[in-house]
């Protein structure tokens, strides 16, 4: 384990916000869609992306004791 | 198409909110593609390929229970002509890739091997086909 570039950090941020969307727009799908087969499959995908999510946050956290706390040189 | 709840607020179709999904899932594995390349530390790159391979699952099973349902339709597939059309051109390249190698001394062609023998035996490439589809389990913790 090493610390974290800013940018891993933008990305594990970036991912984030996609999987937040993602849980969001599969929780409406859930909820409005008719076809049973759709709405199964959002109710399933929601559960993984809130994994993801996790996941995430996990790394995040962590790297936080590799981290620097003034700017380096490099 | 477009169904009406108790308070006649428009709705998006099956289609119309299984496709949202669906494209977001495409561009959201596109960014974990480009996470990966540019990870430095082992298991921030680790995680973001398991982050890949998760999506992608998900996408396929989304796309297929789209497919199953009738709300989306595969494209038209290549015609014969086509595919041996591209087949004679590419193996022509792939002939003088293997000139230019020779140039340099990497002679042995690795195209030459029994698993690119791709006219004589169709069927089994097939089978290799369906083995990698059934290679994806739920791997990515």
């Amino acid at each position: 384990m090493q610390a974290l570039t800013a940018k891993e950090l933008e990305y594990l941020v970036d991912s984030l916000s996609n999987e937040d969307l993602l849980i969001k727009q599969n929780a409406v799908m859930a909820a409005s869609a008719s076809n049973p087969a759709i709405k199964q499959l959002g109710a399933n995908m929601i559960q993984t992306h809130l994994q993801h999510t996790q996941m995430l946050l996990q790394s995040i956290g962590q790297h936080q004791q590799f981290a620097p706390t003034q700017p380096q040189s490099h | 198409m477009y169904q009406q709840q108790g308070h006649a607020k428009p709705m998006l179709s099956d289609e119309d909110l299984a496709y949202t999904v669906l494209a977001d899932l495409k561009r959201v594995a596109s960014e974990y593609t480009t996470a990966v390349t540019e990870s430095s530390c082992q298991q921030v790159r680790q995680l973001f390929t398991n982050l890949l391979n998760s999506t992608l699952q998900l996408q396929g099973q989304l796309y297929k229970a789209m497919e199953q349902n009738n709300m989306y339709s595969a494209a038209s597939p290549a015609l014969r002509q086509e595919i041996q059309k591209q087949l004679q051109s590419n193996q022509q390249t792939e002939q003088k890739t293997e000139q230019f190698l020779q140039q340099f001394g990497f002679g042995q062609p690795a195209f030459r091997s029994p698993q690119y023998q791709y006219q004589q035996q169709p069927m089994q490439y097939q089978q290799n086909g369906q083995q990698q589809m059934q290679g994806g389990s739920q791997t990515f913790m």
